[in-house]
C-alpha cells in the first residue's frame, strides 16, 4: 500500500505540472464525451426517422415489387399474413401504393398515393405523431388526406383545401376523386416530403378498384433491442413465398453511413488523445529525468525494476483517474445540457437530410453508456501507452551512474 | 510491263469516274426521292385530318390485367385543337379531354373538376390505353419533325407497297428514334407504322385494317396498336363515323364546353 501513497506524494510534489496534465486530459475527455453524445444523437435521430417514420424494421413484398412497383404486384393474402405476424408478437401493418396526378387549382404534381392501415400503422411507425399542421388520417374521414410538406408547397395548398387525384385504377378505368387536406406532415425524407399522399386503405381500395391484397407489409419488432437479423429470419419463415428485407437491406447507404459514423467517433477520439498523449509523455519524462538520482538510490537499496515501473504507472493512473472523473462529470453535464436544449440549426437551412432521410433541424445529444465509456476507456489506454517509455527509462537505470547523474 | 501499268491505271480511272458519277446520281436521286417521300407523307397525314373533323369511335383495350371498351366522340380543328368525350361506359361517361395548343385538360365529371396535365404526365397512359397523353398532343405534321426517305418500294407479302423511313430532324422535340411507315402503292392507304425508341429498338406497332369509305373517301377504319414489350396487349380504335371539314368554331374547344355533356 505504501507504493500508492508514494505515487500520490510524487504526483503532488510538482502539483503545477500534474494539474496541467490532468486538466488537459480532463478537458479532452469532456470534449470527446460531448462529441460522442452528439454523434449518437445524430445517428439515433437518423435511424429513428428511417425506421420509425417510414420503413419499419422489415418489409414484405412480392418478389420484384421493389424493382418495379407495379399496381398489380400484390401480396394476395396480406390481411391474413399481417394477422399471423401479429399473433407471433410482431407489429405489422399493410400498405398500398399507387401513382397518379394530384391537382389543386392550376397546380398539379405527380404523387405517390399511400394507403394506410388505420388499425395497425400506428403500432409500426410514428407518422401519426409527425404531423406539422392539422391532424393525422381518421377512419371516419375517407376523403381527408395527409400530404408531405414539399408537396403542399408545390400544390400551394393549406389545411382544408381540396385536391383532385387522377390516376389509373386496376381495371383500367380512370381513378379520380376529390379529397381535402386534413394534415401536412413534418419532414420525413425526400420521397415522402415531395410526393406522398396518405389516404386510408378503404378509400384507397375504392379509388383504385383494388378490393383486396396489399403491396407491402411493414413489420416492427415488439422489442427494439432484440437482434434485427434474427427478427428478419423469423418474419421470412412466416412469409416464405415473399421477399423479406430489413431496413438495413432496404436502405444500405443509410445503414453504412450509420456504421461509419461509429468508427468516425473512435477516429476522432484517437486523434485528440494522441495530442493528450504527448502532453503526458512530456510531463512524465520530465518527472523521470528530475528524479534519476532518486531512482538510482531506490535501486541501490533493492527496489526491483518492476516496482519502479509500477510506481511510474501508478503516478500516471492517479492523474488519469482524477482526469477521467472530472472530464466524465464535465462531459456528462455538457452532453446532458444538449440533450435537453439541442442546437437549433433551423435558421441555417430549412431542412437537413442525411442519405435521403430527413433529420430534425434541432440537433440533440443522446447519452449512451457507450458515449461515456469509449472516451474514458481510451483515455486510460492512451495514458498507459504514453508512459511506457518514461517507465522503462526509470526502471532500466544503472544505480551507480544514476547516483552520479548531473 | 509499261503496258500493264497503264492498263491498271486506266481501270482505276474508270472505277473512280464510275464511283463519282454514281455518287452524284445517287445524291440527286435521293433528293428527288426525299421530295416524293415528303409529298406522300403529307397525303397520309391529310387522310385523317381535314380542316376540321368529327368522329365517333370505339376503343378496345386489352392488357394482362383488364379488357375494356369505350365509345367516344371526338372533334378536331386544325392541328392544335382536339376534344374527346367519353360516351360509355357509364362510370366514365362525360369524362372529356381537351387539347388546345400544347395543353391537355381533363374534365372529371365525378368530381366536377377540370385539371391540366403536367409535362410529367405526358408519358402516362391516356384512359388506360396504350396511347400516351403525348400522342394526343403531338399531332403536328410529321414532315415538320422528320426527314423522310423511301426505304423500300415493291412487292412484299403480296402487296405493292412503299416503305418510308422517318428519322427525326436534329432539333425536333420528338420521342421516337425512328418511324417506319408502310403504305399501299396504288392508293396510298397506310398499312403499318413501326415506332422505334431512341436506341432504335421497336417500341410499338400500328396496324391499319378494314378499309372502307368513310368521311367521303376510302380509308382504314380500324387502327390497332401493339406495344413491342407486351405482344399480348393491344389497343384498337374502330372508327364508326367520320365527317371531315365540318363547320366548327374555335370556341367550341374551350374549357367551358369541355364540361358540357
Amino acid at each position: 500500500m505504501h507504493i500508492f501513497s508514494l505515487a500520490t506524494r510524487n504526483v503532488l510534489r510538482n502539483w503545477h505540472r500534474s494539474a496541467v496534465t490532468t486538466g488537459a486530459m480532463a478537458f479532452a475527455a469532456a470534449i470527446m464525451i460531448l462529441f460522442a453524445a452528439l454523434m449518437d444523437g445524430l445517428l439515433r435521430d437518423s435511424e429513428r426517422t428511417a425506421v420509425a417514420m417510414n420503413l419499419g424494421d422489415a418489409q414484405i413484398h412480392r418478389h420484384g415489387y421493389l424493382a418495379d412497383p407495379d399496381l398489380y404486384s400484390l401480396l394476395d393474402d396480406a390481411a391474413a399474413l399481417a394477422g399471423n405476424l401479429r399473433s407471433h408478437g410482431f407489429h405489422a401493418a399493410m400498405r398500398l401504393y399507387g401513382f397518379g396526378l394530384a391537382a389543386a387549382g392550376t397546380a398539379s404534381a405527380g404523387v405517390q398515393l399511400r394507403g394506410v392501415d388505420m388499425d395497425n400503422e400506428a403500432s409500426v411507425t410514428l407518422l401519426h405523431r409527425h404531423v406539422l399542421q392539422g391532424d393525422w388520417l381518421a377512419a371516419d374521414d375517407p376523403h381527408g388526406i395527409v400530404i408531405g410538406r414539399k408537396l403542399a408547397r408545390t400544390l400551394a395548398v393549406t389545411l382544408g383545401d381540396e385536391i383532385v387525384f387522377v390516376g389509373q385504377a386496376s381495371d383500367g378505368s380512370m381513378a379520380n376523386d376529390l379529397y381535402r387536406v386534413r394534415g401536412i406532415l413534418k419532414s420525413v425524407g425526400e420521397d415522402v416530403d415531395r410526393a406522398a399522399v396518405f389516404i386510408t386503405i378503404p378509400a384507397f381500395r375504392d379509388l383504385m378498384a383494388l378490393p383486396q391484397g396489399a403491396h407491402e407489409i411493414a413489420v416492427m419488432r415488439s422489442d427494439r433491442n432484440s437482434d434485427l437479423d434474427a427478427a428478419r429470419e423469423r418474419v421470412a419463415a412466416l412469409a416464405p413465398q415473399y421477399e423479406v428485407r430489413d431496413w438495413r437491406q432496404l436502405r444500405p447507404v443509410v445503414a453504412r453511413l450509420l456504421d461509419m459514423a461509429d468508427i468516425q467517433t473512435i477516429v476522432m477520439v484517437v486523434i485528440t488523445y494522441v495530442a493528450v498523449a504527448t502532453i503526458i509523455l512530456n510531463a512524465m519524462l520530465m518527472s523521470v529525468f528530475e528524479r534519476i538520482q532518486e531512482f538510482g538510490v531506490m535501486k541501490a537499496v533493492g527496489v526491483t525494476p518492476w516496482n519502479i515501473v509500477a510506481l511510474i504507472y501508478l503516478e500516471t493512473m492517479v492523474q488519469t483517474a482524477v482526469a477521467a472523473g472530472a472530464g466524465g462529470l464535465l462531459g456528462y453535464a455538457a452532453a446532458n445540457y444538449f440533450t435537453d436544449h439541442g442546437i437549433d440549426l433551423s435558421h441555417m437551412a430549412s431542412g437537413f437530410s442525411f442519405g435521403g432521410i430527413a433529420i430534425d433541424p434541432v440537433w440533440r445529444a443522446y447519452i449512451t453508456p457507450q458515449s461515456l465509456l469509449v472516451p474514458i476507456t481510451f483515455l486510460f489506454l492512451i495514458a498507459a501507452a504514453a508512459v511506457v517509455y518514461p517507465a522503462l527509462k526509470a526502471a532500466l537505470i544503472r544505480p551507480v551512474s544514476a547516483i552520479h547523474y548531473r | 510491263m509499261t503496258n500493264k501499268t497503264e492498263k491498271i491505271r486506266f481501270i482505276f480511272r474508270v472505277l473512280a469516274w464510275t464511283f463519282a458519277a454514281s455518287a452524284a446520281l445517287t445524291t440527286s436521286a435521293s433528293a428527288a426521292d426525299s421530295e416524293r417521300a415528303h409529298q406522300l407523307l403529307r397525303e397520309i397525314d391529310d387522310l385523317w385530318r381535314g380542316q376540321s373533323s368529327h368522329a365517333i369511335m370505339t376503343m378496345e383495350v386489352k392488357t394482362a390485367h383488364y379488357t375494356r371498351a369505350m365509345t367516344m366522340e371526338a372533334w378536331s380543328k386544325g392541328t392544335d385543337k382536339t376534344l374527346v368525350r367519353i360516351l360509355s361506359p357509364k362510370k366514365e361517361q362525360g369524362t372529356a379531354t381537351l387539347k388546345s395548343d400544347t395543353n391537355i385538360y381533363s374534365y372529371l365529371p365525378k368530381t366536377d373538376r377540370t385539371i391540366r396535365l403536367t409535362s410529367g404526365m405526358m408519358s402516362g397512359s391516356w384512359m388506360g390505353s396504350h396511347f400516351t397523353n403525348d400522342d394526343l398532343v403531338r399531332e403536328s405534321r410529321r414532315e415538320d419533325d422528320y426527314d423522310a426517305s423511301i426505304s423500300f418500294e415493291g412487292r412484299r407479302d403480296g402487296d405493292d407497297i412503299i416503305e418510308f423511313t422517318l428519322l427525326p430532324k436534329p432539333d425536333a422535340a420528338v420521342v421516337w428514334g425512328k418511324v417506319v411507315l408502310t403504305i399501299q402503292a396504288h392508293n396510298y392507304i397506310p398499312l403499318t407504322e413501326l415506332y422505334y425508341d431512341e436506341d432504335l429498338a421497336l417500341a410499338r406497332t400500328f396496324v391499319f385494317s378494314e378499309v372502307k369509305t368513310l368521311g367521303g373517301r376510302l380509308r382504314p377504319t380500324v387502327m390497332q396498336v401493339v406495344p413491342a414489350d407486351k405482344p399480348d396487349e393491344y389497343t384498337k380504335v374502330i372508327y364508326q363515323e367520320l365527317a371531315l371539314d365540318i363547320a366548327i368554331k374555335d370556341d367550341f374547344f374551350s374549357l367551358t364546353n369541355l364540361k358540357q355533356q
